[in-house]
């Protein structure tokens, strides 16, 4: 026990067993399906996981400072359409220059989120409630309820959820899944590795030591929902190229899937913990929950339910059993050894 | 392993470096620090000097200004008047982060750390300039190294919150260490340490002071203050009243400083013939919090509690009223044995609860004076429709404003706009309208003013004389003394005595709250 | 300023507002002002303002309840499914309003007795509660209620007003005297205002929360069945998003989000507020998504305004000391 006591944390724990259940509930699937262990199904759970996974990302930052984004299913919305409208437009701009106008358009609207939260000190769950009706309204009224279709736009975009750059087991992994994945490994190396994602923690840890040291609270948190947004803007590219056809109700709901991926995964509601890697796990967990219930012929509308309720036992295990397995851990204690000379290097 | 560069150096040693050994000048002096809360005057002209090299030890009971001074001194609160002198310069702290910068830092007993980040970068976390990409590989060097300069190793990769205190106030230390501090202020660390821990802490101290690090030592354990401070500098009521080198006081002088003043201004109540037993605690304890607290209280009878700031005395109050039930021990109440688990069995038992905190703790602050009154007891205050009766409301509130002389328009205004001495009058009303056989008053006349203390005073003797048993947990020792029949004291989770009357005076009673057995006075340190 | 100074002068800046909302549809429509305008004003909207009176009570808790419209969707989806089993209606009611009861106890299980934050629960319930509802009907739309059953809400009683906004003013009424008369409205208030003195004064505050989540529940679920009752036809998305509207309605009203402070009164005139609002952008020809962008705005400025106001006064003070 102590070695693994000194090799891993309690919230190490969490996720590994996050991790065992994903691979069970594959294998158990795996068993009751015919043909489950098909690149069709891995595509099929890539395909929604990506979207998911790129929002939950931004959604981690933001839960990490103690706070919250419903909006985000609207921003995608947003993005999306509002891409889709201008490739459809002028569909001789530059694969690159999209992606930017989707991530600046969701930045944007992270920042008028993050100015409200941060600045006007309106708790995040009002502003974003708020904001969720009002883009999603915007987005309504602007478009005069057109839809974007997959025959307005450039072909790149249209072919790129086929695009395979190598195969991993016998599996295509497909680009959009891969621009997830990278997503979260840039995350997390940055929450792991920048001075600055460390402080995310540092604010939902304890945030009167926080301001007590003097860290910009204020700014971080508005980088925090800055950085959700465009995240989610990103999301919207991604939605619009797995689709192609975009109403203006693209992207309703999407939020309750996120938060759903967000705390299954591990990430604390009351801030301060989890990680990034988690989030995403949280919606593979997901993913693959629906996609294998879809095919055990179970309907759809179960989706919403079964979520409901994973949120629910993850935030309330995490209340309680986070609770006894730190206790289990003990706690580490410090030894007494000659003070070492100054000035000495410890190797 | 070759970087010279990264090579870890203490950021200790080029403060030692440059201290000369003859002719010290102070690091740090406070000249005619004042400062005061609503009608309390917390600190009056307060001129201290610390030096570098030096543990210079605060004294002084609770109240007496210790941690108002900590608090200016650490940028955290602005004095009225007076100034800082840092290093020669005249300073305005005006933030917890200026005060850091300039080399001041602060240890209180209950470490402020991230709980979810690692040893290391609580060490670290509030440096600027480390960079944009945290090193993790030389972070946990230079942590470890900084440990290890303390005498201390500790697994640097856990996250803060899986440590033991020790083990937390170490890193607390390591992170002071690490801002080059040069004004080190530990705030009560011994408190929750075993002997072990705290020889051990004392050695970290001494070596600290050998590096040059000027350190201000405050602690309420008056053996240990002798044993490591190089001056000891007593507080009393918000006055300085001395300073003076270790050799030339003794513990008996410092708390005859502590505590001399003059008693003539508090009438002595004049105590009635015992009544029959009302409440009998025997082997009372709760986890670490306190153990093994035994005593009687008689109807009619004021029992005082007195000891310092986190010697338990507050728990006890909670457990006996149900707030933080104990978990050993037993309660017999006019002979039954009761056991209570929630404010309410405490309530519906006749026992009653005045808490220390009226704002936070005790009353509504938006709601009315009778509204607040009323709360405990709503459910005899319902007509038969379930509507509340405000009339018969009003009724009990206004009797109380009579009988309690609570200052105000009107029962119906909010207790927001009361002072806090008539604040303190409607929690008294509100837990009086319960009519306890037992009433527990914690605190109860901390932050207000003379006049309204003396009301106060007044309204307890009459309780008592009407057969109420009253526990009075109080850091007012001079009213504690004045009131109570018997006196109760506390110490580290412990009842360490129980004085009667004629026995207990303030040498007597501090004397045991700190820890020194008045029988073995010691030779003056000379 | 004073809480209840700040609270009147909040009443009167809706008065304001109100009046001025009004007069602008009266230079619309000359007809605004008629009774049957007037009560088709509250039938439009009646089952959001009747779930806005007890989520002024749950706000002023301190707590939060996500969840309603989704109860509402699921009491009518239990409706429709228990119908058309061929449940006889009036047994498939009582079930129905069962179902929404039975929710709320959920929640405030969780809530009360676990601990866990309302926020998440009630997240978590508006997920749950909507995907059993739409296990209960799929995608499609059930109809076919007898019509006794389709002009519940709209029967009118005296004049154009129906049962349903009676049922409205019956309800303001009586929770106006639980909240400002009762032992349970005084509890509401001291526990969202000081929790810790609630407990400490002996204060059954896991009862208090559970009773209020567990109302809120029922009231969502008889919501649900007159929205279902008015429109004729249950399906499993319907009511989404209906909380915007119910939480604006309470927060505009002048009810803190941090809970302890606010009135009926003040949520009675926001209602007034927001009902004409809405009526007055569907005569200006503003669609229906326009309409709920603006109430998202309102609900932002509700919080904002008073949180501004105080900054700047605060500021100001300090400048002149």
């Amino acid at each position: 026990m102590n070695w693994i006591q000194r090799r891993i944390r309690p919230e190490q724990v969490r996720e590994l067993s996050l991790l065992l259940l994903i691979i069970l509930a594959v294998l158990l699937f795996g068993s009751m399906i015919d043909g489950y262990y098909t690149s069709r199904t891995f595509n099929r759970i890539a395909s929604s996981v990506a979207v998911i996974t790129i929002v939950a990302v931004g959604q981690t930052l933001v839960v990490l400072t103690r706070n919250i984004d419903l909006s985000v299913g609207s921003i995608v919305g947003c993005t999306a359409y509002f891409v889709g409208t201008v490739l459809g437009h002028f569909p001789d701009i530059n694969p690159l220059m999209a992606i930017l106008m989707a991530v600046v358009l969701g930045a944007l609207i992270g920042a008028v989120n993050g100015a409200l939260v941060a600045w006007g000190r309106v708790p995040s769950i009002i502003v974003t409630l708020g904001t969720l009706a009002i883009f999603r309204g915007l987005l309504v009224d602007l478009s005069n309820a057109k839809t974007v279709t997959t025959d307005s736009l450039p072909h790149w975009l249209v072919d790129l959820p086929q695009l395979r750059l190598f195969s991993l087991f016998g599996l295509d992994i497909p680009v959009l899944f891969l621009l997830a994945v990278a997503i979260v490994l840039i995350f997390q190396a940055g929450t792991g590795y920048l001075s600055l994602g460390r402080r995310f923690y540092a604010i939902g840890s304890n945030p009167d030591a926080a301001a007590l040291i003097g860290l910009p609270i204020r700014r971080l948190v508005f980088l925090a929902f800055v950085l959700s947004g465009a995240l989610a803007g990103l999301a919207g590219f991604v939605t619009l190229a797995r689709f192609g056809n975009i109403t203006v109700e693209s992207g309703r709901g999407l939020e309750l899937q996120v938060v759903a991926a967000v705390v299954v995964g591990g990430v604390n509601i009351f801030g301060g913990s989890g990680t990034v890697v988690g989030a995403m796990l949280g919606a593979i967990m997901i993913g693959t929950l629906e996609q294998s219930l879809y095919r055990l012929q179970i309907s759809e509308f179960w989706r919403d339910a079964v979520l409901g309720w994973l949120i629910l036992m993850a935030v309330a295990s995490d209340a309680v059993i986070l609770q006894r397995l730190r206790a289990l851990w003990g706690r580490a204690d410090l030894k007494y050894v000659a003070p070492a000379a100054r000035g000495a290097t410890s190797q | 392993m070759t970087e010279p560069d990264t090579a870890y150096t203490s950021p200790i040693a080029p403060v030692r470096a440059a201290i000369p050994a003859v002719g010290r000048r102070p690091i740090l002096e406070t000249h005619g620090i004042a400062k005061h809360y609503d009608a309390t005057q917390a600190l009056d002209d307060i001129s201290l000097a610390l030096y570098p090299g030096e543990v210079h030890a605060l004294l002084g009971e609770n109240g007496a200004g210790k941690s108002t001074l900590i608090k200016i001194i650490t940028g955290v609160v602005q004095p009225d008047r007076g100034e800082i002198i840092l290093a020669g310069d005249r300073v305005a702290l005006r933030s917890a982060a200026e005060a850091q910068r300039a080399g001041i830092a602060a240890i209180y007993q209950e470490p402020l750390l991230f709980p979810d980040l690692t040893v290391a970068e609580n060490i670290f976390v509030s440096h600027q300039g480390r960079g944009v990409a945290v090193g993790w590989a030389r972070m946990y060097r230079e942590a470890e190294a900084i440990l290890a300069e303390l005498g201390v190793a500790i697994d640097v990769r856990s996250p803060a919150r899986g440590l033991t205190l020790a083990a937390q106030q170490s890193v607390e230390i390591a992170k002071a260490i690490s801002l080059n501090v040069r004004v080190l202020i530990m705030d009560e660390p011994t408190a929750s340490l075993s002997a072990h821990e705290v020889t051990q802490l004392f050695r970290l101290v001494q070596g600290l002071r050998d590096q040059g690090v000027s350190i201000l030592f405050v602690s309420h354990r008056i053996e240990e203050v002798f044993e490591i401070a190089d001056k000891v500098t007593v507080f009393r009521d918000g006055h300085l009243i001395s300073t003076r080198p270790r050799a030339e006081t003794s513990p008996q002088r410092a708390i005859a400083d502590m505590v001399g003043r003059e008693m003539g201004l508090l009438k002595p109540r004049i105590s009635g013939p015992r009544g029959d037993l009302l409440l009998s605690v025997r082997g009372l304890g709760r986890e670490d919090v306190f153990q093994d607290v035994s005593f009687d209280l008689h109807r009619g009878e004021v029992l005082g509690f007195s000891g310092l700031i986190g010697a338990g005395r507050t728990d006890v109050g909670l457990a006996l009223f149900g707030i933080e039930p104990a978990t050993t021990g037993s309660i017999t109440l006019s002979g039954k044995e009761i056991v209570i688990r929630s404010p309410r069995e405490g309530m519906d038992l006749g026992i009653a609860y005045v808490s220390e905190d009226r704002r936070q703790l005790g009353l509504s602050l938006p709601m009315s004076i009778s509204a607040n009154i009323t709360l405990p007891m709503l459910h005899r205050y319902l007509d038969r429709f379930g509507l509340i009766r405000q009339d018969m409301e009003r009724a009990t509130a206004e009797a109380f404003r009579k009988r309690l002389s609570i200052r105000t328009r009107s029962v119906d205004v909010a207790v927001a706009k009361l002072s806090g001495g008539n604040q303190q009058k409607v929690m008294l009303s509100k837990w009086l309208n319960t009519k306890p056989s037992v009433l527990i008053l914690d605190e109860p006349t901390r932050g207000i003013d003379v006049g309204a203390k003396a009301e106060v005073h007044a309204i307890i003797a009459e309780l008592a004389a009407e057969g109420i048993g009253i526990i009075l947990i109080s850091s007012d020792l001079p009213e504690v003394l004045a009131i109570s029949d018997r006196v109760l004291v506390m110490r580290e989770g412990r009842a360490v005595a129980i004085f009667e009357r004629k026995d207990a005076n303030q040498e007597t009673v501090m004397t045991a709250a700190m820890g020194r057995s008045s029988a073995s006075t010691g030779e003056d340190a000379a | 300023m004073s809480a209840v100074a700040r609270l009147r002068s909040w009443e009167g800046l809706l008065l304001v507002l109100l009046v001025a909302i009004v007069a602008m549809n009266v230079l619309r429509s000359p007809y605004y002002l008629g009774v049957t305008n007037i009560a088709n004003l509250f039938q439009l909207s009646i089952e959001k303002i009747i779930v806005a009176l007890i989520m002024t009570l749950i706000i002023i808790n301190g707590e939060i309840d996500l969840s309603v419209a989704s109860v509402m969707g699921l009491s009518a989806c239990v409706l429709a499914w228990l119908h058309q089993m061929g449940v006889p209606l009036p047994l498939a009611i009582i079930a129905s309003l069962g179902s929404g009861l039975a929710a709320g106890l959920f929640n405030g299980f969780w809530v009360a007795y676990v601990g866990l934050p309302s926020l998440a629960v009630t997240l978590a319930g508006l997920i749950g509660f909507r995907g059993i509802a739409r296990i209960l009907v799929e995608d499609r739309s059930v109809g076919g209620f007898p019509s006794w059953f389709n002009t519940l809400g709209q029967q009118p009683v005296f004049g154009p007003v129906t049962a349903s906004i009676v049922i409205f003013f019956v309800l303001f009424a009586i929770i106006a005297v639980v909240l400002h008369g009762s032992a349970l409205g005084r509890l509401v208030y001291v526990i969202g205002n000081n929790l810790q003195a609630a407990r400490y004064s002996g204060v059954r505050v896991k009862w208090v929360k559970m009773a209020l989540f567990a109302t809120s529940g029922l009231i969502a679920a008889l919501a649900g069945l007159l929205y279902a009752a008015r429109l004729g036809a249950v399906r499993g998305d319907m009511a989404t998003g209906f909380e915007l509207d119910v939480i604006t309605m309470v927060l505009l009203g002048g009810v803190s989000i941090f809970g302890g402070s606010g009135n009926l009164i003040g949520v009675g005139l926001s209602i007034l507020v927001i009902l004409n609002l809405r009526n007055g952008m569907g005569l200006a020809s503003i669609t229906g998504n326009t309409q709920t962008s603006v109430i998202g705005a309102l609900l932002i400025l509700s919080v904002l305004v008073p949180n501004m106001t105080q900054v700047l006064q605060s500021r100001w003070k300090g400048r002149n000391t």
